[in-house]
């Protein structure tokens, strides 16, 4: 084989490969979403979510759903609100902290810190939570307990990296003549982000705020040691245990009782994938809009 | 100006939360495995067998069930994902480029119970056929389902770099008369050698931390495979079953420390990627 | 005024209802004006019950709520001896230790057998117990070995603080450790799922949970079934307990009476158990 054959031959393979790459990554979601819609889309409706009791009766709590999804569906929005209540507010003004007031050396140190957040194993982070539970009972509060309050701790905790990174992100990434434009008329550094740099880069920073939902609402690991269980109905107050979308389709899978479970399952798993599809393409949507006004 | 003071006082205050409770968690973890050193327990931890109830409370078999899952998804995700963001960036005409990133964004969003969930249905009875020996709950089952996981993760961090060396060498090499898949081979590849160690060790990271996936598909017997088709359980499994089922303050110990294995195996790849000059960016 | 007929015609009536008062009132009754929640845990085996209660008694008075986990029997130890929650389940006895280290009290409400099962359409329909001690070891690998077709055996275990487990592995196995390679499974729905997807599966579950998905194995020609189990010709035998630290509250209190009482029995039965009365 000559040189030039040699090339054109690895050239033929290299584009192939890549090709291939993308064909196969392509197919391999679209099965998983495509299997999802074909087996869950036929269970969507109303006995999906409430099983036989009536849904105004469901929605206020009057009377508990045994066959449906709706304390799953609840408890997982339950969650996903107290934990960015708690995370949202502390992740952007750390976000902001970091992007505008602090020190490169100070930047880099608690850069590391967020990281290391970030990186934790949400499993780690259930032990962590396990075993405040474990500390407190032996000091402080001998009836304390596994509950919603614990899990949206720590699920706080798993997302609160992500928001103070996307937030700092988005304040670093604003033009330069963005950032001087406020001291130059005079604002000191806290007027100039309340009312120039923050309301410019509010888009990045909502954008953020979905991704860090969407993250809560999916997550498993965290809630299995903190407080979910196969069958609690609606919680009543912080300190109950309550059930959650993503442990339901666990569980159904591992151990459904009939194919009317399994159903349900395949119905639940459809819904999650809604729901974190929905918050995705907002994000995506908000952050694209964003780019466009910046990108000059 | 006191005002602002006290506003750039609360601020710093919300930057050390992340900071504080990063602290917490090593500390009460390392706390709690601290027992063990105290009795020489830490040999009883360090073993090969794990069999409660006869005192033994090995973990290593789960630490080579993490890695070999880990390293297996790695080997088989790597090259996807460099041939991926080849694709993207270099080959792809443009409307399949948006859409081929706008689905690699997509998958990031993809919970991965529900890649778990869909693999019990598709790939085990799959697994189970082709394998002689094994139930279809394997190490190959959960590396198949993890691979598509951490796939996202790893192309587009190495995607950026790609775009970065793209933007500088492609008039050029385009001028030198490089032919594509050329430039791919012989530049751009070679340019971004930095930036995919780090993709590679940040999907590492992605992989050694999920649970789901093992704890669905791979089978959960606490041993060291000795082939794709055997089941095993890692580390992450492992503390989600003992919290959930075994439950007795002795079972604790190895819990802990298995927690601790893991958040110190993060911190050395944070480590890693801080001197390669990159973040944990989400 | 009414006739001296109808007066006593509706004497006799009221007599009649008082007598039937009882019978009328049901089980639920105790449950009239108790609220609160009650947090039950432990043993995968008992959760059928556990649910179906829990429904009748939310339903009749929705101010009560029952959450119901699994995790076990040891898990139900370990919580309702940490106080963690009202009701343990477990699938045997609780041992001295466990009594004494926490000061448990258990309510017995159920009979039931540890089956091993295979999937439906295995043609294997019996073994010895030698041989079941075998395929558990990994002594035995093949299905041919023992009468079947020639494909590996799949075995499939639970972990090791489940009742369903100690019961089998003390009393059919003799503590013989289980191979390495078992799958590990987590409750007693789950095996049955498993095996029941699996052609090859060996595992063992209560006898309860058996259905037309499992098919349970002969052993030394007797048929694991609650008949066999009550009357002692089946020896993988145990009771289903609840249990409680110290005397249970009042609506653990409840709750336990309701089980052990006719309605409760009727749902300990239709889950496939026999009723302790």
């Amino acid at each position: 084989m000559t040189a030039t054959q040699k090339h054109s031959l690895a050239d033929t393979a290299t584009t192939a490969f890549c090709w291939s790459a993308a064909a196969l990554t392509g197919v391999a979601v679209l099965a998983v979403m495509g299997f999802l819609i074909f087996r869950g889309a036929g269970t969507l409706g109303l006995e999906l979510f409430f099983g036989q009791t009536p849904w105004w009766d469901a929605l206020t709590g009057a009377r508990p759903v045994f066959d449906g999804l709706w304390s799953a569906l609840a408890g997982t929005l339950i969650l996903v609100v107290l934990s960015c209540l708690m995370a949202v507010p502390v992740g952007i003004a750390g976000g902001v902290y970091l992007s505008v007031y602090a020190s490169r050396r100070y930047q880099s140190m608690t850069g590391f810190a967020v990281d290391l957040m970030a990186g934790i194993p949400s499993i780690v982070m259930g032990l962590f939570g396990f075993s405040m539970i474990v500390v407190l009972r032996h000091a402080l509060f001998p009836h304390a307990k596994t509950c919603l309050l614990l899990a949206a701790v720590c699920i706080a905790l798993l997302i609160l990296p992500y928001l103070v990174r996307t937030t700092q992100n988005a304040l670093s990434g604003l033009p330069e003549h963005l950032r001087l434009l406020g001291p130059s008329l005079g604002f000191s550094t806290w007027q100039n982000t309340r009312h120039v740099l923050l309301p410019s880069a509010g888009r990045g920073i909502l954008s953020g705020v979905i991704l860090a939902m969407g993250r809560a609402a999916e997550d498993t690991a965290v809630i299995l040691l903190t407080g979910v269980v196969a069958q609690a109905f609606l919680p009543r107050s912080l300190w109950d245990k309550f059930e959650a979308l993503p442990f339901r389709i666990y569980y159904l899978a591992a151990e459904h009782r009939s194919v009317a479970e399994l159903d349900q399952a395949f119905g639940a798993a459809l819904v999650l994938l809604m729901l974190t599809g929905a918050l995705f393409c907002l994000a995506f949507l908000i952050q694209r809009t964003m780019e466009h006004r910046w990108k000059k | 100006m006191f005002f602002e003071i006290w506003i750039r006082r609360l601020l710093c205050a919300a930057a050390m939360v992340s900071t504080a409770a990063a602290l917490c968690i090593l500390l009460v973890l390392i706390t709690l495995v601290l027992p063990l050193f105290a009795h020489g327990g830490l040999a009883t931890v360090l073993a090969w067998q794990w069999l409660p109830f006869n005192g033994k409370f090995g973990i290593l078999p789960m630490v080579v069930g993490s890695l070999w899952l880990s390293l297996g998804a790695l080997a088989a995700a790597t090259p996807l994902a460099v041939g991926l963001a080849c694709f993207v960036q270099v080959l792809a005409p443009g409307r399949v480029k948006s859409l081929c990133l706008a689905l690699v964004h997509y998958m990031t969003s993809i919970p991965t119970v529900i890649y778990g969930f869909v693999s019990i249905f598709l790939l085990v009875p799959l697994m189970r056929q082709w394998f002689e020996r094994g139930t279809g709950f394997s190490l190959l089952t959960a590396m198949l389902a993890l691979t598509l996981l951490i796939l996202p993760t790893i192309v587009l961090v190495f995607h950026a770099t790609l775009r970065e060396a793209d933007r500088t060498a492609r008039a050029t090499c385009a001028a030198l008369g490089f032919s594509k898949p050329s430039y791919i081979r012989h530049v751009l590849l070679p340019l971004s050698r930095r930036g995919l160690l780090a993709a590679v060790i940040l999907g590492f990271g992605r992989a050694v931390g999920d649970t789901l996936i093992s704890l669905m598909l791979a089978g959960n017997a606490p041993m060291v495979p000795g082939s794709p088709a055997d089941a095993i359980r890692t580390l992450t499994a492992h503390i989600a079953l003992v919290v959930a089922t075994d439950s007795q303050s002795t079972f604790y110990h190895s819990v802990f420390a298995s927690g601790l294995i893991l958040f110190l195996i993060m911190a050395l790849i944070n480590l890693a990627l801080r001197r390669l000059g990159r973040s944990f960016a989400p | 005024m009414m006739s001296p007929k109808g007066f006593s015609l509706s004497v006799i009536a009221m007599a009649l209802l008082v007598c039937a008062a009882p019978v009328l009132a049901g089980d639920l009754d105790r449950f009239t004006n108790l609220e609160g929640t009650l947090d039950i845990a432990g043993g995968t085996a008992h959760i059928p019950v556990m649910n179906e209660a829990a429904k009748r008694i939310m339903t009749f008075n929705p101010k009560v709520r029952i959450t119901v986990a699994g995790g076990g029997s040891g898990i139900g130890v370990q919580k309702v001896g940490e106080g963690l929650v009202d009701i343990g389940n477990t699938g045997r006895a609780l041992s001295e230790e466990e009594v004494a280290k926490f000061g448990l009290q258990s309510f017995d409400f159920a009979i039931d057998g540890v089956a091993p099962i295979v999937h439906p359409e295995n043609p294997v329909t019996g073994l010895t117990a030698q041989q079941i001690r075998d395929v558990f070891a990994g002594r035995i690998t093949r299905w041919s070995e023992v009468g079947g077709p020639d494909e590996a055996i799949h075995v499939y275990g639970r972990e090791e603080a489940s009742g369903t487990h100690e019961v089998f592995w003390g009393k059919m196995l003799k503590k013989e450790p289980i191979v390495a390679s078992a799958n590990i499974i987590q409750s007693n729905g789950a095996m049955k799922v498993a095996v029941s997807q699996d052609a090859n599966a060996i595992g063992y579950m209560s006898i309860g949970h058996i259905d037309d998905t499992v098919k349970p194995l002969a052993v030394d020609g007797v048929t694991p079934s609650q008949e066999t189990a009550v009357e002692g010709s089946y020896p993988v035998v145990r009771h289903l307990f609840m249990n409680t630290k110290g005397d249970p509250k009042p609506l653990a209190r409840a709750f336990i009476d309701y089980i052990l009482s006719e309605e409760g029995a009727g749902i300990t039965s239709a889950a496939g158990y026999i009723p302790v009365r």
